[in-house]
């Protein structure tokens, strides 16, 4: 019974992704007889349509842009979790900005990129995501739980403070520098919103691009879980690699 | 060996980057949004500033009445379900082999392209055409108020239970040991003990996702963007899909900026009474 109802609740979760991988590789004909249960099928055409329609282009924009976001916020986190760690009373300062979400600052955030002349620029989807009062967060969590007489003994040593975080505590963090960067990247991948009003069409993300796509071609299933699936891949194969380690870094961050 | 004073000033430095982005990308706006709000501005042409008048003009707005209410009643059928499926599933999986399987597999969600979410969700579940319709009774979601407020919770409820399981577990493991077995040589029943021993001590874990969960809601409105967007007849638009539509689809900032402004003062309102809540604890 209780088996059953787990398995049940983890199938409800996980049927949108089955769906999405299975619709993919559907022969229109089958999404378009009405029934998609009336047959099976399987057919490549639907990724081939993608490449006419700018797919990749797009893929390889977002991943670079997603990409430099998750490494400069994971850098300023580990500076500003250092700061934190050695006593710097900033906390409540990260603590603010973590109330506030961001997607509410989505209206003065545009007058501010306006101000800036960033508007329509790749700067714009990348500058306001350099720093994260969330990764700050997690990088900061897991200093503390490292003994700080690491860091006095290497004072003790002679070595710098630059050094001391960059040769002996940030390894010894590192598998959480990595899941906090994934987590940036997800988030930043992720957007929709605000990629679509702070930069024109030149620069849209792929999630913007998929949104487009699906206002152009609601019908086509076929095409749009395509593009759906190739755009999840990425996120999907860097959770595979490092699920235990984002799983664990949430959970020493929920823990504290 | 140099001062400590020296040192202090270093430590400060590492912290300036955040704090530099932070600033102008969050202060500034959080500040400058009072500024916007007293203006007529398409973002066009040049602002026009009219005082307070959005303000005047966002209290007699219906459409403002309509979305507050239609956000109370999203955080009050998310709030709820959000808790009680954390705990439920948390209590669930407890022991079991599959534990970190499922804890995995239900962090997920929060973690792909809400897009590519939306297409799946939007394909399987579309009602008549989609291919759950097929064989289950799917409601018509986009004509019916109550179906597609539905619909827009069980979405955000998909993408952050793992994190509320997570949560909830992490409070669970933390509960020693000894306190259930002394309840249990006491004599407690298996459901007394879960209703008088544990459920008590998980209160900090409810009021955390309390916390993190109306902050959810105060916010959530990409699902909302992607698959109702606002509709029907608005039942779905919440605040903060509102100053969206405001912002960029009516292209009337200043007067978005007055409801953002609205909006943070209500969010700093929830966030402060719940500090006090937490503290309490």
């Amino acid at each position: 019974m209780r088996h059953a109802l787990v398995f049940g609740i983890v199938l409800a979760v996980l049927l949108p992704f089955f769906w999405m991988a299975y619709a993919a590789f559907l022969p229109p004909e089958i999404v378009y007889s009405g029934d998609v249960l009336s047959g099976f099928g399987f057919t490549l055409e639907n990724l081939r349509k993608l490449a006419p329609e700018g797919f990749w282009p797009r893929l390889f924009f977002s991943l670079w842009v997603s990409g430099a976001v998750a490494l400069a916020q994971v850098l300023t986190a580990l500076l500003a979790a250092y700061a934190l760690w050695n006593g710097v009373r900033l906390w409540a300062v990260f603590l603010f900005t973590l109330a506030i979400p961001a997607e509410l600052l989505l209206v003065p955030l545009f007058g501010v990129l306006h101000q800036l002349r960033l508007l329509d620029t790749p700067w714009a989807l990348l500058l306001p995501f350099f720093a994260s009062p969330f990764t700050v967060l997690l990088v900061y969590q897991a200093m503390r739980s490292l003994p700080y007489s690491l860091v006095e003994a290497a004072r003790i040593d002679g070595a710098g403070e630059g050094r001391i975080l960059f040769s002996v505590v940030a390894p010894l963090v590192f598998p959480n520098l990595v899941a906090a960067g994934v987590l940036a990247f997800a988030a930043h991948w992720n957007l929709v919103l605000f990629p679509r009003v702070a930069v024109g069409e030149r620069y849209w993300t792929l999630q913007v691009w998929i949104a487009d796509l699906a206002r152009r071609y609601p019908a086509d299933w076929g095409l749009l879980s395509a593009a759906a699936l190739l755009s999840t891949l990425p996120l999907f194969l860097l959770y595979l690699l490092f699920e235990r380690r984002i799983v664990e870094t949430f959970e020493g961050s929920v823990k504290g | 060996m140099r001062g400590t004073r020296l040192r202090r000033l270093e430590h400060g430095l590492f912290a300036l980057p955040a704090l530099g982005f932070l600033g102008v990308f969050f202060f500034y706006p959080f500040l400058e949004v009072v500024r916007f709000s007293t203006w007529r501005w398409s973002g066009l042409r040049a602002p026009e500033p009219v005082g307070l008048k959005n303000y005047a003009e966002l209290v007699s707005d219906p459409l403002f009445w309509q979305s507050a209410k239609a956000t109370f009643l999203f955080a009050l059928w998310v709030l709820p379900s959000f808790l009680l499926l954390s705990i439920l599933i948390a209590f669930l999986i407890e022991g079991q082999p599959y534990e970190r399987f499922v804890k995995g597999a239900l962090f997920l969600p929060g973690l792909v392209t809400v897009g590519a979410a939306s297409t799946a969700w939007y394909t399987l579940l579309a009602p008549e055409y989609g291919a759950l319709a097929a064989f289950l009774p799917i409601p018509a979601w986009d004509q019916e108020p109550f179906w597609a407020m539905a619909m827009v919770v069980a979405f955000t409820l998909w993408r952050y239970l793992g994190y509320g399981v997570l949560v909830v577990s992490a409070h669970l493991k933390a509960i020693p040991s000894e306190l259930v077995e002394a309840a249990r040589v006491d004599g407690a029943r298996p459901f007394e003990v879960t209703r008088y021993v544990v459920l008590p001590l998980l209160r900090p874990a409810v009021l955390f996702l309390l916390v993190v969960g109306s902050v959810l809601a105060l916010q959530s409105y990409v699902a909302v963007f992607l698959l109702t967007r606002g509709g029907p007849y608005g039942a779905t638009r919440v605040l903060g899909y509102f100053v969206y539509e405001l912002g960029f689809e009516n292209f009337r900032l200043g007067y978005a900026a007055a409801a953002t402004a609205v909006l943070l003062v209500l969010t700093l309102l929830v966030a402060l009474a719940q500090g006090k809540l937490l503290e309490e604890r």
